[in-house]
């Protein structure tokens, strides 16, 4: 019989172009600008386009060029040479997002050891751009004030102690001394996770935030359609014959389950087929975590259903709720950006399970061992809500009579 | 519901009469198994339906008040997810779905979907829905609300032929005409009590209620009506429609004494209109009240 409801819910779909286009294909253009926005594709090795850097340099020392060509030479930075006041008025125009002004004495300083007249004239509203500006500015400044220093300090010993030195052997060991910029204490950064192949961040929290975000709405659909058939007297209808009333929450159960798989297989493929996301990493645990999301997000979206008293109110209800769970949970903003508190709050959702237990899959490439209690807990979730949705649709099945 | 007993004999057609919100589709569904009442029994066949649900439920067909068919899927797949819930083997559920449809007269739309139809068609495939496996008993739930005249005699015709065939129908109603036409035996129902029941000639007994007599006088004067109504003390003047009305046993007994009388005290009559007790004036004498949609 669960079978029977199953098909009419599975022809019922098929017939409704709204729903398909939904379940399928805003998940999928969702994903695709999320993908781009995360900036993890579209270009070599999932690097991003250079943030663009107005400098305007009125020193005009050997110092000053050094600089700005080390800055020039970083991948995450490209140049270009303004002067102040056009400079200032570019980002005020919003057409960049930073300028850099070396003021004069800029070399004096640096040999000096006092502070370095340069300044960043930024646009407030584009912090995200100012953020990777700010880290290889400091570095790149620490790194010339440093080897400047050195060199002075070397010069100086070597006068001191070995006057009749000539210059050619003097440049010879400064040269030596600081080269390759061996002369300043730099820190090697070396990101040691997602390095396996052609692994991207952002594509993979597109798709699992996303996927997971879509299938909570495709899901709460399903659940509100019991709501409907309560409205349009199809569940007296069913009562009438001799199905029972949980046989028929069973079904919408069972088509909620089988549209969350068919939803999530779905994307995974697309991610695959245009952005090249390798499913092969860990076949069995992309398949458990799948199984494992579609069940906790299917009880999930039916409890949400079973909550509610009429189809107005689930359909209020499930979007607040899943808003927020996903706001929180990780599907609309990478969970690493978030305050330790809100990181903590996810814990409570099925969106974060979901997220975390697809990065173990895909960045983090954890055996199914480790990716297991995440599953469970998924499972879990999905067990804990089955349960409650039947005790409430019991409960609401004798009111609807 | 309150003392709610009626007795059903196989075959008949049992009309359940009451204004809307009088509990008619409250009994249709403590027959149906689908509300237990907090005390009675219902009794199908000797069989107490509380202890054997779904077998009461294999035979009873049930046509609810809403049209609770599935818009998107077409008549046949309507009538074969509906047909289904009531584990018919297949090549069997084909044959109904088939019969069914011919007996509707629908069978030329069986591929159209019913978001397609008009109400009366999706009417006459809500009936068909509950005929599928064939059931001996067919309870009706006001099918004919919100159908139009043609469909309507369509859908009565249906009733009076599956009555035919032997089937026991009971029929929910707020329509007089509807519960006159076909009905064996009628309970009227009012605010959860049944009021009185029985065949139309019972029920005109119980009531009281007798045939009218309107008579329309030519020459219409004080002088005439205070004659005839201080000679006929049980003629009424309807000061309105300015016509004298009487009630009576018996129309074709009495109509001839009635106009002699009144030619007797003078008056001159232009029309006559006759009125036969009816289920409107037998509500309206049980109930004090009309019955309105």
């Amino acid at each position: 019989m669960m079978f029977k409801l199953f098909k009419k819910d599975l022809i019922l779909f098929s017939h409704d172009q709204r729903s398909v286009m939904l379940t399928f294909l805003l998940p999928v253009i969702l994903i695709t600008l999320f993908a781009f926005a995360y900036g993890s594709i579209g270009v070599d090795h999932g690097r991003s386009e250079p943030v663009a850097l107005l400098v305007a340099d009125l020193d005009h020392t050997r110092s000053s060029k050094e600089f700005i060509d080390r800055i020039d030479s970083l991948a995450d930075i490209r140049v270009i040479v303004s002067d102040p006041n056009k400079a200032k008025d570019l980002v005020i125009k919003g057409k960049y997002a930073c300028a850099m002004i070396i003021h004069k004495d800029f070399q004096d300083s640096l040999e000096s050891g006092s502070a370095t007249p340069v300044e960043v004239v930024y646009d407030r509203s584009r912090e995200m751009e100012i953020g990777i500006l700010q880290q290889d500015l400091i570095r790149t400044l620490l790194s010339s004030a440093g080897e400047i220093l050195v060199k002075k300090n070397i010069e100086k010993f070597l006068q001191e102690q070995f006057p009749s030195i000539g210059k050619s052997a003097s440049d010879a060991i400064l040269k030596s001394a600081i080269k390759d910029g061996n002369s300043v204490p730099a820190i090697k950064w070396t990101s040691i996770v997602g390095e396996r192949n052609d692994t991207k961040l952002g594509l993979i929290q597109s798709v699992a935030g996303t996927a997971i975000l879509m299938l909570l709405f495709s899901v709460a659909g399903v659940g509100t359609s019991l709501l409907e058939e309560k409205e349009n007297g199809t569940i007296n209808r069913l009562l009438y014959s001799p199905l029972k009333g949980s046989t028929i929450l069973y079904g919408k159960m069972l088509f909620a389950f089988f549209i969350s798989i068919l939803q999530l297989t779905a994307m995974f493929l697309f991610a695959w087929l245009v952005f090249h996301l390798d499913l092969s990493v860990n076949i069995p645990a992309l398949i458990l975590m799948i199984i494992a999301t579609a069940f906790a997000v299917s009880g999930l979206g039916i409890f949400l259903a079973a909550i509610a008293r009429t189809r107005q109110q689930a359909q209020n209800l499930s979007t607040i709720i899943i808003l927020v769970m996903s706001a929180i949970g990780g599907s609309m903003i990478p969970l690493f950006i978030m305050p330790a508190i809100l990181q903590k709050i996810a814990l409570l959702s099925v969106n974060y399970w979901g997220i975390q237990g697809f990065y173990d899959v895909f960045w983090r490439t954890l055996p199914l061992a480790a990716i297991l209690p995440k599953i469970l807990i998924l499972m879990g979730i999905g067990l804990i809500m089955t349960l409650a949705s039947i005790q409430l649709f019991k409960k609401r099945i004798r009111k609807w009579r | 519901m309150k003392n709610v007993s009626f007795t059903i004999e196989r075959g008949e057609i049992f009309g359940i009469l009451g204004p809307n919100g009088a509990g008619k589709s409250t009994i249709v569904n403590i027959v149906n198994t689908l509300v237990t009442p907090d005390q009675g029994d219902v009794i199908i066949d000797g069989v107490n339906i509380k202890d054997q649900g779904d077998t009461i439920k294999s035979i009873m067909g049930v046509v609810p008040q809403e049209i609770a068919l599935y818009d998107e899927l077409s008549a046949y797949g309507n009538l074969m997810f509906w047909g289904g819930l009531y584990n018919i083997p297949k090549s069997e559920l084909k044959a109904n779905v088939a019969r069914t449809l011919e007996i509707v007269d629908l069978a030329n739309r069986k591929n159209d979907r019913i978001k397609t139809f008009s109400g009366g068609m999706k009417r006459r495939i809500n009936i068909a829905c509950s005929l599928l496996h064939n059931p001996r008993i067919l309870v009706l739930d006001e099918p004919t609300v919100g159908v139009d005249p043609q469909n309507r005699n369509h859908i009565f015709e249906l009733i009076e032929r599956l009555n035919h065939d032997g089937m026991t129908i009971i029929y929910t109603t707020h329509y007089m005409e509807e519960a006159e036409r076909f009905c064996d035996k009628i309970a009227i129902i009012d605010v959860g009590r049944i009021i009185a029941q029985g065949t139309l000639k019972e029920l005109r007994k119980v009531s009281g209620a007798k045939d009218t007599l309107t008579i329309k006088l030519a020459d219409v004067n004080h002088e005439t009506i205070t004659r005839i109504t201080s000679e006929n003390p049980l003629f009424r003047f309807d000061g309105i429609s300015n016509t004298l009305k009487v009630e009576c046993g018996n129309i074709g007994h009495d109509i001839s004494l009635i106009i002699g009388r009144i030619q007797n005290s003078g008056g001159v009559i232009e029309r006559i209109f006759t009125q036969g007790t009816n289920l409107e004036s037998i509500y309206l004498k049980l109930t004090g009240k009309e019955l309105r949609d």
